[in-house]
């Protein structure tokens, strides 16, 4: 039986080209304004099924960044086509618009409205969220006093719990203390063994990759290099990266 | 159209509820808290009224209430335009993680910006009962001007919020526009019997902010109803300029945080 898709992207491409700022008296004195192209994605193509974890890696630069923030669909593709199939996604990030003068707690309901859920159901995690964060009387206080520490644990725990059915994570398993870091990897290998929920991560670690990921790309230079099972495809990329 | 009405729905009550932050955190931690969201504009009129009536004498029917409807009309109209042009960067924060469409920003900030005029808009009734302004029945339309102020300065907006993305120094060029829009549209004087016979009423035609200015003067202090063709033509400019703003944001937003 074959699987449902939960994410398809085919011959994706993402260029910064041409959309450069300019100024007026830039472009009163200079002529021509140079044109800067910049592929940073070059015609990738994959599949993730329903409910598996797809690991990105690659050294800086390649292109993951990037891939991820178009399949959270913040950069429109120049070229190919992203289809979700209709599932909610969200990028795991960190501290999205907080307001540093305003409690904790008034964060938990801006920032998970913003992510498209409503007060009743934020309402309903609240106290969950709270709970995961684990900074006490902190989540009363404005924002602007807390440790980046704390800062990373509550949003870490905004976007982990309230869940969609697709999330992104760009390197934020490496957030807060030593006891955090094992809370959060586990909640999220707790998040990723659901089977309706599926799961794009970018590491560096390659550790995180083998353990938590079904299947892994390589990118490199912009382009699939690889693409397989972790056992398949970290061994070559150590190599690669020896050399 | 679809996706502005959807979109609209969908982040409606988050633009409400970031709004509603804004003014909270505009305050928070100062000692008189909250009073200074009534207390700014007070002072403002108090100051405004001292110098309108004590330094320039004018023979104006109800001065104070003539200026101080003035500025509030002027304030909402400059602070959002104003903002509007950085707004994207300004929320750098949010933008370059989460999808958002670009002109929920700009809601946001009018949300803000009417709470601040609805509290200027009671002063300035309340200074009407001071000064024991008539009441008359063309004060009804009220509320047809100021859809027409929020039509026309939204539009504005969302063209800027696009162009304020590309172009680095068009905020400067705003501020000074905007200045040079201050004085020509009458806050201080009446546009009508002050600028030379054929100027002024090209002015109170052409400039929408002296349009609407002199619009809400008529219906509060003279008793007149305003020209129901120039209200439908601004009505129609601010849509067009609504639908024009929402067509290029759709068009770019994707494209806005490679940008920035």
């Amino acid at each position: 039986m074959k699987k449902e898709a939960a994410i398809t992207v085919k011959d994706l491409h993402i260029s910064y080209r041409g959309i450069k700022k300019f100024s007026i008296k830039r472009s009163l004195f200079k002529k021509k304004n140079s044109i800067e192209i910049f592929d940073a994605v070059k015609g990738i193509s994959f599949e993730v099924e329903k409910g598996k974890i797809l690991g990105f890696i690659g050294k800086n630069g390649s292109g993951k960044s990037t891939t991820l923030r178009a399949l959270a669909g913040i950069f429109s593709p120049d070229k190919g086509v992203i289809d979700l199939h209709g599932n909610s996604v969200s990028l795991l990030s960190i501290g999205v618009g907080f307001q540093p003068k305003l409690t904790g707690y008034e964060n938990i309901y801006l920032s998970g409205m913003l992510l498209g859920f409503s007060e009743a159901e934020i309402k309903a995690k609240e106290e969950e969220i709270i709970k995961f964060a684990d900074i006490g009387s902190f989540i009363y206080k404005p924002v602007k006093t807390y440790s980046s520490g704390m800062h990373s644990k509550l949003a870490f725990a905004i976007t982990a719990i309230l869940e969609a059915d697709i999330i992104l994570i760009d390197e934020v398993l490496s957030v807060g203390d030593a006891k955090f870091k094992e809370k959060s990897y586990n909640k999220m290998k707790e998040l990723i063994s659901d089977e309706n929920r599926t799961v794009v991560i970018v590491s560096h670690s390659l550790e995180t990759i083998r353990e938590l990921c079904d299947q892994v790309l390589w990118l490199h230079d912009g382009k699939v290099k690889k693409i397989g099972t972790p056992e398949d495809v970290i061994p070559e990329y150590k190599e690669f990266m020896a050399q | 159209m679809k996706r502005f009405i959807a979109n609209i729905k969908r982040y409606f009550k988050y633009a409400v509820y970031s709004a509603k932050a804004d003014l909270k955190s505009e305050v928070e931690g100062s000692y008189l808290n909250w009073l200074w969201w009534i207390l700014d504009p007070l002072c403002f009129m108090l100051i405004y009224i001292f110098v309108a009536s004590v330094v320039f004498k004018s023979s104006e029917p109800y001065f104070p209430v003539f200026i101080f409807l003035g500025l509030t009309v002027w304030d909402f109209f400059n602070k959002t335009v104003n903002a509007s042009v950085k707004i994207v960067s300004v929320n750098r924060g949010i933008v370059t993680k989460i999808y958002i469409p670009k002109y929920i920003l700009i809601l946001q900030k009018t949300f803000v910006n009417l709470f601040k005029m609805s509290i200027s808009w009671l002063l300035v009734f309340g200074l009407m009962l001071i000064c024991r302004v008539p009441l008359s029945i063309t004060f009804l339309w009220f509320f047809p001007i100021l859809i027409i102020l929020y039509l026309i300065t939204f539009g504005i907006s969302c063209i800027l919020l696009h162009y304020g993305i590309f172009v680095e120094d068009l905020a400067n060029v705003t501020a000074l526009s905007l200045r040079f829009v201050f004085y020509l549209s009458g806050i201080f004087y009446n546009i009508g019997k002050r600028v030379p016979a054929p100027y002024n009423k090209i002015l109170l035609r052409c400039n929408p902010v002296a349009f609407i200015i002199n619009s809400f003067r008529n219906i509060f202090l003279r008793g007149k109803v305003p020209s129901l063709i120039m209200l439908g033509g601004w009505t129609f400019v601010g849509i067009a300029l609504i639908a024009l703003g929402i067509h290029i944001i759709h068009k770019y937003e994707n494209s806005y945080a490679k940008v920035i």
